[in-house]
């Protein structure tokens, strides 16, 4: 998933904020995924600039996928 | 030249009483499907609200709001009710709630304060409320550690591990 978030990284600068946490060597991600209720990797978590949650997305996904999840972001 | 501006005219004219006439319909659909006066509200008028689909805010505490609250209600205690309502559109209506009907009138006065035109609180609180509740997190759209970010912007977490 790597390459595609880096790619997503870069076009929407400014537009998103991305917050990466490898769960296993970050105890901060791990309290995070844990208070979002994430209990597999990869899950993406989607949440609107007032800190609601916009959407949750578990497992392998397309960018496009990605994508219409971030556009939906207000 | 002269024969042909009149019709121009009185085609102008009906276009702009085609336009009034749209607008004075529209409104009078707006007021049809009424939502109740703002301010204090009753279990029936709140119950109304609910219905009509109007922007439901818990301002008690997670805890409180996890023990059961109105379905569809997001949860935004009133400390940081501030942060949070930014993101709201003022010239929607807002209903807001809590346990007795205090801390939410304090809600009610940051809104009105702030600039939204309709806003809403159920007089006697949830202890009152004799309508649905719900204890389902599911039904939350914040809450947890769902806090505006300190960049003001979206944000995507990503949990992943390296295998």
């Amino acid at each position: 998933m790597k390459p595609v978030v880096d790619g997503l990284k870069k076009q929407y600068e400014g537009k998103v904020e991305f917050k990466l946490y490898d769960v296993e060597k970050s105890a901060e991600g791990a309290q995070l995924a844990t208070d979002f209720g994430a209990q597999f990797v990869p899950t993406f978590v989607f949440l609107n600039a007032d800190g609601t949650e916009s959407e949750q997305i578990v497992g392998e996904v397309s960018e496009a996928q990605l994508k219409k999840a971030l556009d939906k972001l207000k | 030249m002269h024969r042909t501006k009149t019709p121009l005219r009185t085609r102008w004219r009906l276009i702009a009483a085609a336009v009034v006439t749209a607008a004075v319909l529209m409104l009078a659909a707006g007021c049809s499907s009424s939502l109740p006066a703002a301010g204090n509200v009753s279990n029936s008028d709140a119950q109304a609200l609910v219905d009509k689909g109007v922007r439901i805010v818990d301002v008690r505490t997670v805890a409180e709001f996890e023990g059961g609250h109105i379905p569809g209600a997001e949860n935004v205690p009133l400390d940081q009710f501030e942060a949070s309502m930014g993101s709201w559109d003022p010239a929607k209506p807002v209903f807001v709630y809590c346990a007795t009907g205090s801390r939410s009138v304090e809600a009610m006065r940051i809104l009105s304060a702030a600039g939204f035109s309709t806003v809403y609180n159920l007089t006697s609180g949830i202890v009152a409320w004799d309508g649905e509740v719900t204890t389902d997190p599911t039904a939350v759209a914040s809450g947890g550690p769902a806090t505006p970010s300190a960049s003001g912007l979206p944000v995507m977490y990503e949990f992943y591990t390296d295998w």
